[in-house]
């Protein structure tokens, strides 16, 4: 029987594929981190309406929404060099092109594509909080960023917990494409291993396992979380 | 002593609060009755300064702010020395029974989490919930939640309480409850507004009873002076037409 699917060697390869799994969760988690701080900042203003932030903010969140992330990839990977040399020449300094870690320009744009769609689900959060609460912690005497962090956020997060868990897993699979931007994770090491043996086919199932094993483990985070921030009745 | 000056608020065109003149002493219990939407919940809302009137000054124990040229301080040190039970009670859903009423204690008054724990179980105690201190408001009735609020609104120790209707959205069966406490509270000397649509309440709580209409204080005298002998047309018109739904006396 010809060789044509080599089911066994889907599974032989996990291991070298998951030496890389550190870097695709290192991604993941510090742009999830960073995507949610400048995320829920962003949603505050646009809550608040501080009138010029507000607009650059809705101009921000349209274009990072409205590219693909490959193209952003390739915005920052080439566009941050070129801002580089700019400055440089304009400047008189010699920062060194190459010695930029590639994972910085990972970071920087998967942490703002985080954070433009968090700070929409977050705002949405914000808002469908009924209005009494607030004015009874306002009738107290609490200042804006106590009743913020004392009624605002927790009520809000559990509102949002549910997309906040959606972003994660589409980010996840997101980190798929860093080989853009030569950052070598599970992915670009699965299209590395085919490269010797041409099993392309293989390394894309075996990804494919790797990918929903993960994503299953976040969705049951996920409920975990969710199950405990419930108050029975 | 409280006085409010000049106190004015529109609402699209519509001048709901007309340079009112209001001044209360310690340990008045002041009722404000009049049709709906005569003001009567944006002139508490006002004095706590939920919301914004235009012009007017509020003046708590020496304590003046003007509301158009009130800075951040001011502010908070009115709301502070006000507190105020909501028509929809606004509890905090997220936090116990004991923990609501513990919050302004801790995060405002800046109390040490066991003093403001004891201190918030004895006025649970005192609205009779100490064996629900650890519910959250879901588990509640709204006879209880309303409690809650009343308890929270009285830890802050304010100078003035404001309650907005604080039984128009309750059953009745649990009206009684609330009225019961929030006699207890005029009783114990506290200073207070209230608002409500409980006229025989009115009648047996309030040292005073404002009658509000189109922005203005048309009638302002006891209970027996402005129940029986009102002197402006308005008054006798609107009570009578309450009179129509008056609930016999309250019987235990």
């Amino acid at each position: 029987m010809p060789n044509i699917f080599d089911i066994k060697l889907v599974f032989t390869q996990i291991p070298s594929l998951l030496l890389y799994l550190p870097v695709t969760l290192e991604i993941t988690i510090l742009s999830m981190v960073i995507g949610l701080l400048l995320g829920f900042i962003l949603a505050i203003i646009k809550v608040k309406g501080i009138t010029f932030l507000t607009q650059l903010t809705a101009i921000f969140v349209s274009f990072t929404r409205g590219t693909p992330l490959l193209v952003q990839l390739y915005l920052t990977y080439y566009g941050i060099p070129i801002f580089l040399r700019y400055y440089n020449y304009y400047n008189d300094t010699t920062y060194n092109l190459n010695s930029i870690p590639p994972l910085l320009f990972v970071l920087v744009t998967f942490s703002l594509n985080e954070a433009a769609y968090n700070s929409e689900s977050i705002r949405a959060a914000i808002q469908s909080i009924e209005k009494g609460q607030i004015e009874a912690a306002y009738s107290l005497g609490m200042t804006f960023f106590q009743v913020l962090y004392r009624i605002i956020i927790p009520e809000a997060f559990v509102v949002a917990l549910p997309t906040l868990g959606n972003a994660l897993i589409s980010l996840l699979k997101g980190t798929s494409l860093a080989f853009v931007c030569s950052v070598v994770e599970i992915t670009a090491q699965g299209k590395i291993l085919a490269g010797s043996n041409y099993r392309y086919f293989e390394v894309y199932v075996s990804l494919a396992i790797i990918y929903w094993v993960m994503t299953i483990i976040i969705e049951r985070s996920i409920k975990v979380i969710e199950r405990k921030l419930t108050i029975p009745e | 002593m409280i006085e409010i000056k000049n106190l004015s608020k529109t609402f699209k065109k519509n001048m709901v609060l007309d340079h009112i003149d209001l001044t209360i002493k310690k340990g008045d219990v002041v009722a404000v009755i009049g049709p709906s939407g005569a003001g009567k919940s944006t002139l508490l809302r006002c004095i706590n300064l939920l919301e914004e009137a235009e012009e007017g000054t509020i003046t708590i124990d020496g304590l003046r702010v003007d509301v158009k040229k009130k800075t951040k301080q001011e502010l908070i040190s009115l709301r502070q020395n006000t507190a105020m039970v909501f028509q929809q009670f606004n509890l905090f859903r997220r936090k116990t029974a004991l923990e609501n009423v513990m919050e302004g204690l801790v995060v405002v008054k800046k109390l040490a989490k066991n003093e403001a724990e004891e201190m918030a179980k004895f006025q649970l105690q005192k609205v009779g919930l100490i064996k629900q201190i650890d519910y959250y408001p879901k588990q509640l009735s709204g006879g209880q939640q309303q409690r809650v609020a009343i308890a929270r609104a009285l830890a802050m120790n304010p100078k003035l309480l404001l309650f907005d209707e604080p039984t128009s959205a309750l059953d009745p069966e649990l009206v009684g409850e609330v009225l019961d406490t929030i006699k207890e509270t005029a009783l114990e000397g506290n200073t207070m507004i209230l608002v409500s649509h409980e006229m025989n309440f009115v009648k047996k709580v309030a040292n005073r009873v404002l009658f509000l209409y189109n922005g203005k204080i048309i009638e302002d005298g006891t209970p027996k002076e402005v129940f029986e002998n009102p002197k402006n047309t308005r008054t006798k018109e609107f009570l009578s037409k309450i009179a129509y739904s008056t609930e016999p006396e309250y019987q235990i």
